[in-house]
């Protein structure tokens, strides 16, 4: 069977959710392989979460939040960018490849930059194949 | 953990949205699915869940099955989460008892394979229902309105609204960057289609405005900042010769107004090289001063006017600016009257006299001896060149008329720019202070584009008029009268209900580190000297949730969006299965 990648992916209210919905009405078309999850602002992304999502089976994981300068909570765009930072060097060490987590702003206006931003992934991650990580921590327990 | 021990009984509802959903969603397969989740007590589909009887199968269900918690899978939650979560609160349950998939806007419109769509809207509901168990009942808290209002930009928009508030009696703080109050309108001679004054439109406004004791008005005159929530706002006013007021009030209106295009880039109309060729901006100040003449003084015999200088084309704007072809009717008609003998040149892309009375103006323009010449605004500009003597005008005007497919020389001795309108330079800053977003275009963003265009997704702060996007007077007073009657309602209740989802510090297991207090934007958390510990003002609270990513011992409880449910919310959208794993919530 041909291998369907997962993408979960985070997405803060005011932006990037907004554009998700733009794409939507704008009746644009991507690959069905993205599963969503609202917070109100990147800045609640909890490295836990994103740990988690990879510990349950996600291929990969996008984080999507407003363009610097424009969070609507001012600055949690950059915390979160911070802690994206220092996740991408801790996933390596569990041997996850660091193409399966991406951090990307898109703005409430770019539904286009989201659907292809969701195509591209889905190629990207299609190619890499299976994360294998879950299976690892299902040996160990 | 007193939620883990309660019975959950669930009512899952996919809707149909017409044929929007049901046509790429196998909506009876989704509710068939979600039928045999555990917990789940009834499962339905059903054509609109929005309307009036989707809500009270609901609340129906509700009562008679003793549910207490509503899965509904439907369009976007920023569409819908308030109605249902108000259909919840009607059958006697706690709102934030709900939990809401979207399968319409990122999922049935978005893709092509039904079978896809129909695995992903079942992921989507069984991450609603693993999360909707885990969703604790919320206060919302009601807040107090401050009856006074700021109004930032006095233009006709801004007057307008602060004239239409005032009038109710209520307080309103106008404040206006330059030193005089009618922005855009006070620059014009006549307005379109009926060619009003508009000196005597704006003057009597001008009048009340500037004697309605309720309106305090503050030139020359900025805000930084404002701090705080609806009902609740406070900022302090800076005038140009630095005096500082601090103000507070409830409700913002927003009505910065555009700017017009600077066509010195356009590199074919030679602005700025030809004395001769002028922005609209200009003409009309040559028709309010009355006389129409080139930079020497002397009469022109031709006049051109070129439509979509900066408007709809993409190496400028590509939006429609909207009030420039009517604009140039009105200015042929103004300079036929004026100069009976002169050649007028009207150079258009499309005609766009749209509007009650515009068509008409246009029809009539048409009889008055004037010339319309077709250009393609996309490919082709015009291109304006200096005219030899032999030529017995100024300038040339080489274009290639696209109804008749022929490459013409229009004489011009006047050149007039129908300049596009853009967003202002200091948009980004506005939206900053007032919590404002701005689309690709840099025009504020409206709660919903048809459904509720004055609103923001900040609760308290309305848009009006032309900073949403171009629009010509009549539609920018009506905004400013739409978001006046919106505050206006408020303040009449006197109180309004904010989110309850702020966050709060688990005393037990806090560290006291403080690094919620260092990240916290809003200033809304500080230290309790004495248990050692961090405190949430959850009036201040805006519900961000960056302080709980960034504890370190989970003592910070983000409500509506702890842990344990997004937690829950991955497993379902990632195992389709139905673990039931439980998750330590401290």
């Amino acid at each position: 069977m041909e291998y369907k990648p997962t993408i979960l992916a985070f997405l803060c209210n005011w932006c990037s959710y907004t554009g998700a919905d733009l794409a939507g009405t704008s009746r644009m078309k991507y690959a069905p392989n993205v599963r969503v999850i609202r917070v109100m602002c990147s800045g609640r992304v909890e490295p836990t979460f994103v740990l988690k999502a990879f510990r349950e089976g996600a291929d990969a994981v996008l984080i999507c939040g407003c363009h610097p300068g424009d969070c609507h909570y001012h600055e949690g765009n950059y915390k979160c960018l911070r802690r994206y930072h220092l996740l991408k060097k801790y996933i390596q060490q569990l041997g996850i490849h660091p193409d399966r987590l991406r951090l990307e702003w898109v703005s409430a206006s770019e539904g286009n930059i989201f659907a292809r931003l969701i195509d591209e992934m889905t190629e990207t991650v299609a190619k890499l194949g299976p994360c294998e990580v879950r299976k690892t921590m299902e040996t160990i327990n | 953990m007193k939620h883990t021990m309660e019975n959950k009984r669930i009512g899952v509802y996919i809707c149909w949205c017409g044929t929007n959903i049901a046509l790429m969603v196998d909506v009876e397969e989704v509710t068939r699915q979600m039928a045999k989740v555990p917990d789940v007590v009834i499962a339905r589909d059903y054509k609109y869940m929005c309307s009036d009887p989707g809500q009270d199968l609901i609340i129906k269900d509700v009562k008679e099955n003793n549910l207490n918690r509503v899965v509904v899978a439907s369009c976007s939650p920023r569409m819908h989460e308030l109605t249902f979560r108000k259909a919840l609160k009607k059958a006697g349950l706690n709102p934030y008892y709900f939990e809401m998939a979207n399968i319409r806007e990122q999922n049935s419109w978005v893709h092509t394979d039904r079978h896809e769509a129909t695995k992903k809207a079942e992921a989507l509901v069984l991450a609603a229902i693993n999360r909707v168990r885990h969703h604790e009942a919320l206060d919302s808290r009601k807040v107090e309105i401050d009856p006074a209002t700021l109004v930032i930009g006095g233009g006709i928009t801004g007057i307008s609204a602060a004239l239409e508030i005032a009038g109710s009696g209520e307080k309103v703080y106008l404040i206006e960057q330059s030193e005089k109050l009618g922005g855009h309108a006070a620059g014009l001679d006549l307005t379109f289609p009926y060619m009003y004054s508009a000196t005597q439109m704006l003057k009597p406004m001008l009048l009340k405005v500037t004697s309605d004791p309720n309106i305090k008005i503050f030139l020359n005159s900025h805000v930084d900042e404002i701090k705080g929530y609806i009902g609740n706002f406070e900022a302090q006013i800076t005038s140009e010769n630095g005096l500082e007021t601090k103000i507070r009030f409830g409700n913002i209106i927003v009505a910065t107004g555009l700017k017009t295009f600077d066509p010195s880039g356009i590199e074919n109309y030679g602005y700025g090289k030809f004395p001769d060729v002028i922005t609209s901006t200009e003409f009309e100040k040559m028709l309010q001063e009355g006389l129409i003449q080139k930079k020497n003084g002397t009469e022109p015999e031709n006049i051109a006017i070129i439509h979509c200088v900066g408007s709809r084309n993409k190496k400028y704007h590509e939006y429609c600016s909207r009030i420039c072809c009517s604009t140039a009717l009105k200015f042929a008609n103004q300079a036929r009257s004026q100069l009976p003998k002169a050649n007028i040149f009207e150079l258009y892309a499309d005609m766009r006299a749209f509007g009650k009375g515009c068509e008409e103006l246009y029809t009539f323009t048409s009889r008055r001896n004037i010339k319309f010449l077709m250009f393609d605004q996309e490919n082709e500009l015009p291109n304006i060149m200096k005219a030899e003597k032999s030529d017995n005008c100024d300038m040339l005007i080489e274009l290639n008329e696209k109804l008749s497919g022929k490459t013409v020389l229009v004489p011009a001795d006047l050149i007039v720019l129908m300049v596009g309108l853009e967003a202002r330079a200091d948009v980004k800053h506005v939206a900053h202070s007032t919590g404002l977003s701005i689309c690709g275009n840099e025009f504020y963003i409206e709660k919903h584009p048809k459904l509720d265009p004055v609103a923001t997704t900040t609760n308290g702060v309305f848009i009006a008029g032309a900073c949403q996007a171009p629009k010509d007077i009549p539609e920018s007073v009506s905004q400013a009268k739409a978001a006046a009657a919106r505050i206006l309602s408020t303040i009449a209740r006197g109180s309004v209900e904010v989110e309850a989802t702020t966050s709060c510090v688990n005393e037990e297991i806090c560290c006291s580190c403080q690094t919620c207090i260092r990240i916290c934007p809003y200033s809304a958390i500080s230290f309790l000297e004495d248990k050692r510990v961090s405190f949430v003002n959850e009036i201040l609270c805006k519900g961000c949730g960056t302080c709980g990513s960034g504890c370190p011992t989970g003592a910070i409880k983000c409500k509506h969006f702890t842990d344990t449910q997004i937690f829950s919310e991955i497993e379902g959208l990632l195992h389709m299965s139905y673990s039931m794993e439980e998750i330590k919530e401290v």
